[in-house]
């Protein structure tokens, strides 16, 4: 086991980067999205229950299957990883940002009005800044699921840790299949688990100083 | 129809439109199968008896998980909020958080490779996977009980195990059936892989499918697999619905 590890060292340590990294391109598209959709949807009230309800369902389809439905137009690769991801990566940050954003309280947004400002400035100023840390919680919840959509996206030919754990399927009987295996997951867990303490540090130094628990 | 009317308006659109939605996508893909024009290999894979045998094959795992899982994880979950197992509910919670950064394709994978291909292995690993959402939303429904109903419980004469059964279970239960629901929900996606270790299940069609070159194949399968998640989520949301004890709302 050490021996593969070490053998194997900076091929395991550019897999993690190119995991790491399509979640969080994944997750950066997925939030603009996520809150892009949360916005309209809480501008025009009366779409609240059916943008749960489409998230809902949405969470429902299982990866394997969206996988599956993606690749006779996609075909094979980096970019039905890419949409999988984000696709799942879209639903709870749309989800909190609509808790989020509706939470803000009325009144508030009433006296930004009353201090001339537009509805752009309100929004920046003190929509998104009051709703951020509930939509953070989202992006966490989020980064947790993508690094396991991310590792089944491997199956067609995605990168990052996934292709070990195939590797160690496929090879089954081999002498490094379990070796395969138990780094292809554990990496993830670790990258999952660094990827978490990252997003707590960024959540602390983006929450507006007012509202800082 | 009482309680359809009384549920919130996201429940309300997702018990109609559900099934409408299910309904129209497997007459749509039957219809598609009837009439495709399907090489050898094809037909084979997608005829009516091996698609259904598929399906029942997937329905077993995921009934068979649920069973133990529910079995399992909602006494644990009673045990951990009470007596001197309480203390150890926080390390298990956390221990179970940093457990579901566990990608469930490497877990499935590694205890194959451990113990063997095969369904109970099959079983055992989607077991473990979907243990987690029951026993964290078990703990969080019985931890969130109004302390001051147990002691006015307390108070009328009742003995632990009716504070237990009268007031705190179903005071919780819309919260456990929610994390039953979730469970569910995610064995009948996950247990596709279950084709990976030669258990069987809808998933043997997406596999196949994407070893053959036959979209035809995978999409099928992946239709189907996505419909039984479906028709999973809307049964949990029925019966949560009509469960809810009637006090409640």
């Amino acid at each position: 086991m050490i021996r593969f590890i070490d053998e194997r060292w900076a091929d395991i340590l550019f897999r993690s980067y190119q995991h790491g990294s399509l979640v969080i391109q994944s997750l950066i598209l997925a939030t603009l999205i996520g809150v892009g959709i949360a916005v309209l949807v809480t501008t025009y009230r009366g779409l609240s229950p059916a943008a749960n309800a489409i998230s809902a369902v949405g969470l429902t389809i299982p990866s394997f299957a969206l996988l599956g439905l993606l690749l006779p137009f996609t075909g094979i690769g980096v970019v039905p990883s890419v949409i999988a991801v984000t696709f799942y990566a879209v639903l709870p940050i749309l989800r909190n940002a609509v808790v989020g954003l509706q939470s803000v309280d009325g009144g508030i947004i009433e006296s930004a009005r009353g201090q001339g400002m537009n509805a752009m400035t309100i929004f920046w100023r003190v929509r998104l800044p009051l709703a951020w840390p509930v939509i953070m919680t989202g992006i966490r919840v989020s980064a947790q699921m993508s690094m396991g959509v991310a590792a089944i996206a491997a199956y067609v030919l995605g990168p990052g840790l996934g292709p070990y754990i195939f590797t160690g399927l496929s090879t089954v009987g081999g002498a490094n299949a379990l070796n395969y295996a138990v780094v292809g997951t554990v990496g993830i867990i670790v990258v999952a688990l660094l990827l978490d303490a990252l997003l707590v540090l960024f959540a602390r130094l983006t929450t507006s100083k007012g509202i800082r628990a | 129809m009482g309680r359809l009317a009384a549920a919130d308006r996201e429940d309300r659109l997702l018990l109609i439109g559900l099934p409408i939605l299910i309904g129209v996508v497997l007459i749509g893909w039957i219809i598609w199968r009837a009439v495709a024009d399907l090489d050898d290999i094809e037909a084979r894979l997608l005829t009516p008896a091996s698609v259904l045998e598929l399906t029942w094959q997937h329905l077993v795992i995921v009934a068979v998980c649920t069973v133990i899982v529910v079995g399992t994880a909602v006494p644990m979950g009673i045990l951990l909020t009470r007596g001197p197992t309480r203390k150890l509910s926080p390390p298990i919670m956390g221990l179970a958080n940093a457990g579901q950064a566990a990608p469930v394709i490497g877990v499935i994978v590694l205890l194959a490779l451990l113990l063997g291909f095969g369904f109970w292995v099959a079983v055992l690993s989607l077991t473990i996977y979907a243990f987690l959402p029951v026993l964290a939303n078990t703990i969080t429904g019985l931890k969130g009980v109004d302390r001051s109903l147990v002691e006015a419980a307390r108070g009328m004469g009742m003995s632990d195990m009716q504070v237990l059964f009268r007031i705190e279970l179903p005071m919780a239960v819309p919260v456990i059936l929610t994390g039953v629901r979730t469970a569910l929900v995610l064995l009948a996606g996950a247990g596709a892989f279950a084709a990976f270790i030669d258990a069987g299940g809808l998933g043997e069609l997406i596999q196949t499918g994407i070893v053959m070159f036959r979209y035809s194949v995978l999409v099928s399968g992946a239709i189907l697999v996505a419909l039984l998640a479906l028709a999973v989520e809307w049964v949990g949301r029925l019966v949560e619905v009509y469960t809810k004890p009637k006090g409640l709302s």
